[in-house]
């Protein structure tokens, strides 16, 4: 396998998402105003709002909410992403080349993580240059959580497309992962305002180390501040990510055994 | 020394699972199918080989393992010369392939230029060159001029040249082609059938595996045939040959006047007599078309006995040299599309 040729057939396979994206031309419109309404609500919202329990984290409510808000649509543009490259008769094309499937999941994904990269962006400047919210961001750390954060999520993708490819309609990990992240994933709230078992429940979560750790990289703390939570997240990638990429294998392996890969 | 083959099964077995329902809620039987059922099969380099058969015959199963989609369950797969299940990737860089549903397979908001751009990557193109090759095989299947409209504005038959074009793009040595024609006009059928046996077959030595329902269309362009029917092939030869295998009957047509429904079932079941068609070819007349296929040429006087015993007039008597047709029905024991 050639480095070069397995990059070029990355670039072709976003060339051609970005291409069917720039069709739709309602859709980015809609897209971009949904961003830029989502974000002036919660800020309108977070600016007159007093939480104790955010305040006690060293920074203002308004900041809290936009970055939960907009690194949450990341997780959720992650956590789908497998699963909407499972066009069954153009997967079967694709399977058919002398294409790997790893070249074909990071090829398929990366449209959509630069096109939520660029509605943080617009969530981000809403905060920033609308409500005075002041960011300072540690590239590395935030770099190292975003990796761990997405690592993770592509793994519950992965695992949701591979149930997805056997039941054809219905998966249960992306319902389950979407329900654990509003409720337990120190998204739009602090954890420490749910009852004791409840807050027990977010520390097998791994949405809630991201947002743990992500909030304190943009706001100019150093990597020492998260280092257990960063290590636990870490873990969590380094089993969910193998596990949803050999779950996901299974279930192809599986289907194309069975003959109902394009069953859909 | 012999040639190695450039496709070979042997005791190729591929089963499937298939649930039934019983009538009762939530209580469905599972039974296994053999979709490919201990298949031999050698298709010499540089062949056009037909592979006929009715709906259910195996032939997309068969073509799905030779392009390495499913794996078999038995027996072994070799695809100029590598093995289906232990060398994927050696035997999907030796095949091009195109499905009876190919079409589906595109990106319907691209061009068919982007689509193809897109598939010579993935299918390892070089870089360097690949513009030409990609305008080339536009050519080759007569679309070029349409390369850069929107594929969702193509007809079938553009979709299915350009379905076509996307199996030639890594100038495969081997073509899996199911079913290529399915679903197009007679002038595009025409010109793909014309373009497979005079372009890719005998100008360029590509090795075919040509799936079909149409028996017309084997008949014209494949080097040998195989029938295939419940996964197995029943018969491979020439064209020519199969429809030997068809002429231990004759057919003979006649054209009777005032002939009854019961007369006919009586010949139907006369001794001699194989199976019978009839239709009215004039109402007004009376008369009856019969195509009647006889054990053997001795049995024509006995019908001719028939129609003189029962006063039937004979306008017009013909024989006839048996059709792929007639060895395809006789060995599946079904009809099929012509």
């Amino acid at each position: 396998m050639k480095i070069t040729q397995e990059l070029d057939k990355i670039y072709y396979f976003m060339k051609r998402d970005i291409i069917s994206f720039s069709t739709y031309k309602t859709n980015i419109l809609l897209s971009v105003v949904s961003a830029l309404f989502g974000a002036l609500s919660y800020a309108f919202w977070g600016s007159n709002a007093s939480m104790t329990s955010v305040q006690n984290l060293g920074m203002p409510v308004v900041t809290y909410l936009l970055i939960g808000l907009a690194f949450n649509t990341y997780l959720s543009q992650s956590l789908t992403l497998v699963q909407r490259t499972i066009n069954p008769w153009s997967l079967e094309e694709v399977l058919v080349s002398p294409t790997g499937l790893v070249t074909f999941i990071i090829g398929s994904s990366l449209w959509g993580f630069i096109w939520s990269t660029l509605v943080i962006v617009i969530y981000l400047s809403v905060g920033v240059f609308a409500f005075g919210v002041i960011l300072s961001v540690n590239i590395i750390g935030t770099i190292i959580v975003v990796g761990l954060g997405i690592g993770t999520f592509i793994g519950f993708s992965m695992l949701g497309a591979g149930v997805l490819i056997l039941t054809k309609q219905g998966d249960p990990i992306t319902t389950i992962i979407t329900l654990a992240t509003n409720l337990f994933g120190n998204v739009l709230f602090p954890i420490t305002v749910m009852p004791l078992p409840l807050q027990i429940i977010s520390f097998f979560v791994p949405q809630y180390y991201f947002f743990t750790c992500i909030r304190p990289m943009l706001i100019g703390q150093g990597i020492e501040a998260i280092l257990p939570d960063l290590a636990i997240l870490g873990l969590m990638c380094a089993i969910i990510l193998p596990a949803g990429y050999i779950a996901y294998s299974w279930c192809l392996k599986t289907a194309r055994k069975n003959g109902t890969l394009s069953w859909f | 020394m012999q040639q190695e083959p450039a496709i070979q099964t042997i005791n190729l077995i591929k089963k499937f699972k298939t649930k039934t329902a019983t009538g009762k809620l939530f209580n469905r039987k599972t039974q296994s199918v053999n979709a490919i059922n201990n298949l031999n099969l050698t298709i010499k380099k540089g062949e056009v080989f037909g592979l006929l058969g009715p709906n259910g015959a195996g032939k997309t199963t068969l073509v799905k393992v030779l392009c390495t989609l499913l794996p078999p369950d038995e027996g072994t797969a070799i695809v100029n010369g590598f093995d289906v299940v232990k060398q994927q990737m050696r035997v999907k860089e030796s095949i091009g392939t195109l499905f009876s549903v190919g079409e589906r397979g595109f990106f319907w908001r691209l061009t068919g230029y982007s689509n193809l751009e897109f598939f010579a990557a993935i299918n390892n193109v070089p870089r360097k060159g690949r513009h030409e090759r990609i305008m080339e095989v536009l050519k080759l299947v007569g679309i070029e001029e349409k390369a850069f409209v929107v594929f969702q504005k193509y007809s079938s038959g553009m979709k299915r040249k350009l379905a076509l074009a996307r199996a030639l793009l890594p100038d495969p040595p081997i073509l899996l082609l199911d079913e290529p024609t399915t679903g197009l006009d007679v002038t595009s059928s025409h010109t793909i059938r014309n373009f497979i046996k005079n372009d890719l077959g005998k100008k360029h030595g590509k090795t075919v595996l040509y799936t079909t329902h149409y028996i017309e269309e084997v008949s014209q362009m494949c080097d040998r045939v195989g029938i295939m029917n419940r996964g197995k092939i029943v018969a491979l030869d020439t064209p020519d040959a199969l429809k030997g295998m068809a002429k231990k009957g004759e057919v003979a047509n006649f054209v009777v006047k005032n002939m009854s429904t019961t007369q006919v079932n009586n010949l139907r079941v006369l001794d001699g007599v194989s199976s019978l068609a009839s239709e009215i070819q004039d109402s007004v007349l009376g008369q009856i078309h019969l195509r009647v296929r006889l054990e053997n040429a001795d049995t024509l006087s006995t019908v001719l006995d028939f129609f003189f015993r029962e006063k039937i007039k004979l306008v017009n008597f013909r024989q006839e040299e048996p059709t792929l047709e007639d060895a395809f029905i006789e060995l599946t024991g079904t009809g099929a599309g012509t």
